[in-house]
């Protein structure tokens, strides 16, 4: 749960810095020695490196894993390993790769950074095993598993977990101003912002808006309001298709004038807050992951009620909201010894049953079909009932692509929302097209 | 005798070329090395994790269409454009005024001197506060003699002619030691032959002291130029780069496709072509300050 | 009357470069929630911006490191820049004009240019995060080695031949009747390197990332962009006068020096 924000944050404040600690991570790998030596020496029983991410919740729940494991499959022995925590695991990862030292298997992959990976030779191929097919359509609907196929037609990440990003709404304000229902559409949003927004203490300044987004242009902070709008207004559209640029559509500038319109009026402020003002009452709504729920869970006062609900979605659209989901997938590195046995463990750590350790010990939602109809977990969304909402979600998410220009792909849009979404100085037309200019400039500048 | 001269020749050729080895090795490592690497990246894509990626000219390529690039030259030369005369003519005026017999003449200028020396991280903290829209001294100045509150650093408009007074405020003091230098090389008959033939101050100021200073001239605008061309921590600290990137130094933009986008051939490109335009401007500046004479 | 006016714009030029540092220093012991005041005077005097600077960040060590590679930079620069500059000047030998040329060169390079490929130098001889890439990249300069030259150049040749008939070697010439001679260079060249070094704060930004090893314009600059002030002003001017202390100490002992040695600065260019 913490990751998230954490490794948010972390790259707000250190992203400069990464590329001057990929060497410092390359040495320390390098130093290390091979555990291929002692897998030689016994060669009956199968030694394989487990890596998770480093939050403590993780932690648990990949040692109660493989504790469990290791029990049951006294041949296939897995030693289990934090990512180190002092960078962003991509940071690692690559530098891993590059040092020939990446672990057998690593659960926390992000599908954003898989280009390099994969263009480094580091993953291993998963469709070659011939059960792949067979196990994820178990899994997942096809159209969700055809998000994580590499542009070169072949699976190297397993689809694990996921975030969705959702509308967290005050229920109580929504009712004191008269909204309701919660908004479903942009004009709905628009309507319930008039109502909301307003000043309360009557000293002549705004003090209760309808949402509130950082202004500066942080790539990553178009996850909460572009990308996942967008993902939700083009029916589960990414940015791109392969090499190809698709986001220079009617969704996009639909956002885009949604988004400036909401500037212009005033119902999201042009300030920086400090604090929560989600959770001090002066905000109606805002757009989170399942993380926040604990968050929200912990800090509420006691009168606060608040509710989740899809993100909006232009009046005209039909079928299901998608939205923005922050996957987390398991690899398999070519650095393996025993690429079967690590398979074997992949499956493992996706089993229903496994599924609920992540469940009930990270609070993050596995991505599973009919999760919230399956009996096995109605317990816990009984006594969850908010989660269920993310859970319901969960299928209807996409991810990023896995290019390794994206976040200058992001940074691009980030510019163009802050020049006509906040500032209003460009047309929706103009800024989408501006941001797929640039962004074609970078895709064919990046071209193998 | 002449054996003895050919002997202490050859002792200090010898003797002479250790002392300029450390030199030379310092030029190889550090300046030669840098020169060449900097041209082989020029063709190259690479992050410095993955293999570099020869990728012939589309560094270029990119660059001749990198919108964001050209802002960041664009904004650099708005801030030259404010900073330079804005700095010369303050100045020149503070070191005329100095240049007269009055008293603490050593006082002002130390007192004209001091963010010289300080760290500009120092100047732009401190300016930052300066420049708050709702409790920034500068905004309660004005609100005071009756004047609206400016948006200085929050308004794309605003937030480059921001910088570039903050940057003026800071270097000015060194241009006005160099003027009163200047100055104080003039003689004073020149003056006193002048002021017979009856030729009032200004018109003093721009007959005699305005064409004897225009070496120092020279100088100003050339130091200036190269400094504010590598405009980086300014906009770094106070700004980000914004709003909507109208603070986005070309300096600033080569650091982050550097270093926060991992570039680093891009950057490279980047990088020589900007030195190329510094020296292109430095040189018709020359041109132009020099022929006035 | 001509004089009142001079000094009426002196005194107000006086304030506008004098009274923000004041205001800066006041703000600092103000709580908070004065800051945003005109005035210097507050009665609620308070310590809490500099505790808060303490706590949160190792400013004590970045001032050590600061000094440290400073001075490393600066001795190394004096020795150096006087050794080769002695060289140049003093002696004859196989392409000494061709090395003078070389020097001259360089100081009409862009550092936009070297910037990225030093920056991978340093990667790849492993000295990102340690005081060598701090110190060595600045250890000889260009300039550094001119002011020497142009200096000792005007030394009369007779000392110097007399040094020899003596039997000295050019090291002793050099250290032992030319350093006496050469105060004036040498704190020019001193004050200029250690005041270059003091203040860069891209390089560091680049090539340091351990908190431990930050200079002090480093560590000061990321703590008021990366957030870990907190939108704390108090503390953020607190570190900034915490930074300037130490050159505006420097600067009041030999303020005629400072201000000579930067005019020569810019009449050498």
């Amino acid at each position: 749960m913490i990751t998230w924000r954490f490794y948010f944050e972390m790259m707000q404040h250190q992203q400069r810095f990464i590329y001057l600690s990929l060497l410092v991570v390359s040495l320390l790998f390098s130093c290390k020695p091979k555990s291929s030596v002692q897998n030689q020496a016994k060669p009956k029983i199968v030694h394989l490196t487990y890596w998770c991410a480093s939050n403590q919740n993780e932690i648990n729940l990949a040692q109660k894993l493989v504790e469990k494991w290791n029990r049951d499959h006294p041949k296939i022995q897995v030693t289990l390993q934090p990512i180190p925590a002092s960078q962003s695991s991509e940071e690692v990862l690559l530098a891993a790769i590059a040092g020939k030292t990446t672990p057998d298997i690593c659960s926390n992959m992000w599908p954003g950074a898989m280009d390099d990976f994969i263009s480094s030779g580091g993953l291993v191929q998963l469709d070659q095993f011939p059960d792949f097919y067979e196990y994820m359509r178990q899994r997942l609907p096809n159209d969700l598993l055809e998000t994580f196929r590499a542009p070169d037609g072949h699976y190297y990440q397993i689809p694990w977990k996921t975030n969705p990003v959702m509308m967290m709404y005050n229920k109580r304000m929504f009712r004191q101003c008269g909204v309701l229902h919660p908004p479903r559409t942009y004009s709905e949003y628009l309507q319930a912002a008039r109502l909301v927004t307003k000043d309360r203490d009557g000293d002549g300044h705004i003090d209760q808006w309808m949402g509130y987004r950082d202004i500066r242009p942080v790539w990553w902070q178009r996850f909460f309001d572009y990308y996942c709008f967008y993902i939700a207004a083009s029916g589960g559209k990414t940015l791109l298709n392969g090499s190809e640029i698709i986001f220079d559509n009617e969704a996009s500038v639909r956002v885009f004038r949604f988004f400036q319109e909401l500037y212009l009026n005033g119902f999201y402020p042009k300030t920086t807050f400090q604090g929560d003002n989600f959770l001090a009452g002066n905000l109606a709504t805002q757009f989170c992951g399942p993380w926040n729920v604990i968050h929200v869970e912990k800090f509420k006062k006691p009168d606060f009620e608040y509710d989740i609900a899809p993100i909006p979605v232009p009046d005209d659209y039909q079928g299901p909201t998608y939205t923005y989901g922050d996957h987390k997938n398991i690899s398999i590195f070519s650095t393996t010894r025993y690429p079967q046995a690590a398979w074997e463990f992949a499956k493992y750590l996706i089993t229903p049953q496994s599924d609920l350790k992540l469940l009930e010990i990270c609070s993050q939602i596995p991505l599973r079909k009919n999760l919230t109809g399956d009996p096995l977990f109605q317990d816990y969304f009984c006594k969850n009932p908010m989660l269920e909402k993310f859970a319901e979600q969960a299928l209807f998410t996409r991810g990023v692509d896995g290019s390794s220009v994206l976040k200058e792909i992001f940074d691009g849009i980030s510019q163009e929302y802050e020049a006509c979404a906040v500032y209003g100085k460009r047309t929706p037309e103009e800024a989408v097209k501006n941001a797929t200019n640039r962004a074609q400039v970078i895709m064919e500048w990046n071209q193998p | 005798m002449i054996k003895k001269l050919r002997y202490r020749f050859k002792s200090s050729d010898t003797i002479g070329f250790w002392m300029v080895l450390p030199y030379v090795i310092y030029f190889f490592l550090f300046i030669g090395f840098p020169l060449v690497f900097s041209f082989i990246l020029i063709f190259h894509r690479w992050n410095i994790v993955t293999p570099m990626q020869w990728i012939g000219l589309r560094n270029f390529y990119r660059l001749f269409h990198d919108v964001q690039f050209f802002l960041s030259l664009k904004n650099t030369l708005i801030f030259l454009l404010i900073n330079i005369p804005l700095q010369i003519a303050l100045a020149l005026l503070l070191a005329v005024l100095l240049n007269q017999r009055i008293r603490l003449r050593g006082f002002f200028r130390a007192v004209f001197f001091l963010p010289v020396i300080v760290s500009g991280v120092v100047i732009t903290i401190l300016w930052q506060q300066l420049y708050a829209y709702e409790t920034g001294l500068l905004n309660l100045l004005l609100m005071k003699i009756g004047i609206t509150k400016i948006p200085w650093l929050n308004d794309p408009d605003w937030a480059m002619p921001s910088i570039a007074i903050m940057a003026t405020w800071k270097n000015v003091g060194l241009y006005i030691v160099l003027f009163l230098v200047g100055l104080q090389g003039i003689p004073r008959y020149l003056y006193e032959a002048a002021e017979i033939d009856g030729a009032k101050p200004v018109q003093q100021f721009f007959h005699i002291t305005l064409p004897a200073l225009n070496n120092t001239m020279v100088l100003v605008v050339v130091l200036s130029t190269i400094g504010g061309f590598s405009l980086f921590i300014e906009p770094f600290v106070m700004t980000g780069g914004g709003p909507m990137n109208s603070t986005l130094s070309a300096m600033l933009y080569i650091y982050n496709q550097a270093f926060y986008f991992g570039h680093m051939g891009y950057a490279a490109t980047l990088g020589f072509f900007f030195a190329f335009i510094v020296l292109l401007v430095v040189l018709i500046q020359r041109k132009v300050v020099e022929r006035k004479d | 009357m001509k004089k009142v006016i001079i000094y009426l714009l002196l005194i107000i030029s006086g304030l506008i470069f004098s009274y923000p540092f004041l205001w800066m220093i006041s703000a600092t012991f103000k709580p908070e929630v004065e800051i945003g005041t005109i005035g210097l005077w507050s009665s609620n005097f308070t310590l809490r911006s500099y505790s808060a600077v303490f706590q949160k960040i190792p400013i004590g060590r970045a001032l050590l490191n600061s000094i440290f590679v400073a001075s490393c930079v600066t001795l190394s620069v004096i020795l150096f820049g006087s050794i080769v500059g002695y060289a140049l000047s003093r002696l004859r030998f196989f392409g000494r004009d061709f090395i003078f040329g070389v020097i001259l060169f360089t100081m009409v390079i862009p550092f936009q240019i070297t910037l990225i490929p030093m920056y991978i130098l340093m990667v790849k001889l492993g000295w990102v995060d340690s005081y060598l890439s701090l110190i060595v990249p600045g250890m000889i300069s260009a300039f550094g080695i001119l002011l020497f030259r142009q200096f000792f150049r005007d030394i009369p040749q007779d000392l110097i031949d007399a040094a020899k008939i003596d039997g000295c070697t050019d090291f002793g010439i050099l250290f032992r009747i030319i350093y006496p001679l050469s105060k004036p260079v040498i704190v020019t060249v001193g004050l200029i390197s250690f005041m270059s070094s003091w203040n860069d704060v891209l390089w560091p930004l680049i090539v340091i990332r351990l908190q431990k090893l930050m200079t002090m314009p480093q560590m000061v600059t990321i703590f008021a962009v990366g957030g870990q002030a907190e939108s704390q002003l108090g503390a953020q001017l607190a570190a900034a006068t915490l930074l300037a202390i130490p050159i505006v100490l420097l600067y009041a002992f030999f303020q005629r020096y400072f201000i000579e040695s930067m005019t020569t600065t810019g009449l050498k260019n």
